[in-house]
C-alpha cells in the first residue's frame, strides 16, 4: 500500500514543481515505484521540468472524466522505469476536478505505487483542495522570505484543519552568504516561526535553473541542490541523514581535497 | 369628582400591576385613595402574587413602604417585588450590572492550546490564555484580557466590549496590531533595534497603548 505526499506552499514560485520532480526522481532512484501527479490544471509544467512534455496524450482530467484508463495517461520517465508522471490538462481549469475524485484516484494509485507525489498549485482555492484530498503527508515548501513564510504558515493551518498532521518543511533557495550577513532568515528562524519538522534545506543553486530548462532533475548529482534533494528523499524513507553543511562549498581547501563528500 | 376618581389608577401588564398615582394631591389623601381603590378590587385580585410598580409620582422609600402596607392590609395580595420605573435608577442598575459582567469577563478565562496560524481567528467571551504562538495574520479577540504564552505576532484585541482596563501579555511581544477597547496601536514601521525578547504587557493609559516589560510595578497596577 503506497503513500500520498502532497507538495505545497501557498505562495507561487518557491519551488513546488522543482521539488516534486527532484524528490520524486530521488525516490525512484532509491528503487521505489513513484508516480508524480501534476494537479495544477490549466498551468501545466511538471511535464516540462521532467522533460516529458512531448509524450503527453491523455491527462489527469481525461482520467477523472473516464475518457481513458489511468495506465493510458501515465507517462514513463526517460531515465527511470519505475517513475511515472500523470500530467495535468492545459485546456481546462481547477473546477474540472473535485476533491472526492482526486481522493479516489489517489486510492487507486496507492495499490500499485509506493509513493504518489501531488504537485499542488499555488493558492488555497479549489486546486489546493483537490491536491490535498487524498494526502497522507505534506511537504511544505518555503523560501526564506517573509511573504513565503507567511503563506506557508497559512497552508500549514489549512492542512491541520484538513487533518493532515504529518507535515514537513523544506526551506528552499537558502543563501548562506546572505544568512551570515544577517540579510536573510536562516532555516532555524523559519522553523521557529512555523513550528513544524524540517526535512530539508535546499541551497540556492544555479544548476537548478539549468536542470529545469533541460528537463532533467538534478537530484543525485554532485551539486549541492542535487545532494539536498536526495537527502530529502532518503529522509522521507525514514533514513537518518545529517543536514548539509552549506558552508563547506566556500572553502577552497575542502573542495580541493574532496572532504565534503560526506554530505 | 366623586363619580370617577382618577387619583389612583390600577393598570395590569404581563408581569404584574402598575399603580398610577396622582402627583398633585397630598400624601395623606393619596393613602386614603389607595386604601379605597384596593379594598374595592380585593375580590378581583384575591391572593394573587404580583410584581408591582408605581408611576406618576416620585415616592421616597418611606412613602413607598407605607403604601405597600396599605395595599397588603386591604387585600390578600402578595407583593413579590417592586419594579422601579425610574429611568435614573434603571441607568444605575444597568451600569452596575454591566460592570459586574465586565468584571466577570476579566476574572474568568479559558485556555487555548495550539498555534494560531495565519488566517486563524478566535473570539472569546472571557479572558484567554493561549499556550502557543499567535502568528502573523492570525487574530485573537477577547472581551477580557489576552495572555499569550508564546510569541504574539498577529493581531490581538482585548476588552472587545469597551473594557479599558483590559491588557495583553505575551512572552515574545511583536504584534502587528494591538487593540484595547477603542484604541488601536500598530507595530513600528521599522523593527526596533536591540529589542530584548522578554515578557511584555500592553495596556491602555490616557488613550494610548503602552508596551512595557512585565515587572512587579506594572503587575501591581493591573486592575481586574
Amino acid at each position: 500500500m503506497g503513500e500520498v505526499i502532497v507538495v505545497t506552499s501557498g505562495k507561487g514560485g518557491v519551488g513546488k514543481t522543482t521539488t516534486t520532480a527532484n524528490v520524486g526522481t530521488g525516490l525512484a532512484m532509491l528503487d521505489k515505484k513513484v508516480v508524480l501527479i501534476d494537479t495544477d490544471i490549466g498551468l501545466r509544467n511538471l511535464d516540462v521540468v521532467m522533460g516529458l512534455e512531448n509524450r503527453i496524450v491523455y491527462n489527469l482530467v481525461d482520467v477523472i472524466e473516464g475518457n481513458c484508463r489511468i495506465r493510458n495517461a501515465l507517462i514513463k520517465d526517460k531515465r527511470y522505469p519505475n517513475l511515472y508522471l500523470l500530467p495535468s490538462a492545459q485546456t481546462r481549469d481547477k473546477n474540472a476536478v473535485k476533491p472526492e475524485q482526486m481522493k479516489k484516484l489517489a486510492d487507486e494509485l496507492k495499490e500499485e505505487f509506493d509513493y504518489i507525489l501531488m504537485d499542488c498549485p499555488a493558492g488555497i482555492e479549489q486546486g489546493f483542495h483537490n491536491a490535498i484530498a487524498g494526502a497522507d503527508r505534506a511537504l511544505v515548501i518555503t523560501t526564506p522570505e517573509v511573504s513565503a513564510v507567511r503563506d506557508a504558515d497559512r497552508i500549514i493551518g489549512l492542512l491541520e484543519a484538513n487533518e493532515i498532521d504529518e507535515t514537513y518543511l523544506i526551506v528552499n533557495r537558502l543563501r548562506m552568504d546572505m544568512v551570515k550577513r544577517g540579510d536573510m532568515m536562516s532555516s532555524e528562524d523559519v522553523t521557529e516561526i512555523l513550528a513544524v519538522d524540517l526535512i530539508g534545506v535546499v541551497p540556492d543553486d544555479e544548476n537548478i535553473v539549468i536542470s529545469t530548462n533541460q528537463g532533467e532533475p538534478l537530484v543525485g548529482s554532485d551539486s549541492q541542490a542535487g545532494t539536498a534533494y536526495m537527502n530529502i528523499a532518503r529522509r522521507l524513507l525514514g533514513e537518518e541523514v545529517p543536514f548539509l553543511d552549506l558552508n563547506a562549498k566556500s572553502s577552497f581547501f575542502s573542495r580541493l581535497f574532496g572532504k565534503n563528500k560526506k554530505i | 369628582m366623586k363619580s370617577v376618581n382618577n387619583d389612583v389608577i390600577i393598570k395590569g401588564n404581563k408581569y404584574g400591576i402598575i399603580v398610577v398615582l396622582n402627583p398633585d394631591i397630598s400624601f395623606n389623601e393619596l393613602k386614603e385613595q389607595v386604601a379605597e381603590k384596593f379594598r374595592e378590587s380585593s375580590k378581583f385580585f384575591e391572593d394573587a402574587k404580583m410584581a408591582l410598580s408605581f408611576e406618576g409620582r416620585d415616592l421616597n422609600n418611606e412613602e413607598e413602604k407605607e403604601i405597600l402596607d396599605i395595599i397588603e392590609n386591604n387585600t390578600d395580595m402578595k407583593i413579590v417585588c417592586i419594579i422601579d420605573n425610574d429611568p435614573k435608577k434603571e441607568e444605575l442598575f444597568k451600569k452596575s450590572l454591566e460592570e459586574k459582567l465586565m468584571e466577570l469577563e476579566n476574572n474568568t478565562g479559558q485556555f487555548y492550546k495550539g498555534i494560531l496560524r495565519s488566517g486563524a481567528s478566535l473570539e472569546f467571551e472571557s479572558s484567554v490564555v493561549i499556550i502557543g504562538d499567535v502568528n502573523n495574520g492570525a487574530r485573537v479577540v477577547s472581551k477580557g484580557n489576552i495572555i499569550v504564552l508564546g510569541a504574539l505576532k498577529g493581531n490581538a484585541f482585548a476588552g472587545a466590549c469597551g473594557n479599558t482596563n483590559a491588557f495583553v501579555v505575551a512572552l515574545d511581544m511583536q504584534p502587528t496590531q494591538i487593540r484595547i477597547a477603542d484604541t488601536i496601536a500598530r507595530s513600528p514601521d521599522k523593527p526596533v533595534k536591540n529589542d530584548v525578547k522578554e515578557p511584555k504587557i500592553a495596556f491602555l493609559e490616557d488613550g494610548n497603548i503602552y508596551i512595557e516589560p512585565l515587572n512587579k510595578d506594572v503587575l501591581n497596577d493591573i486592575r481586574l
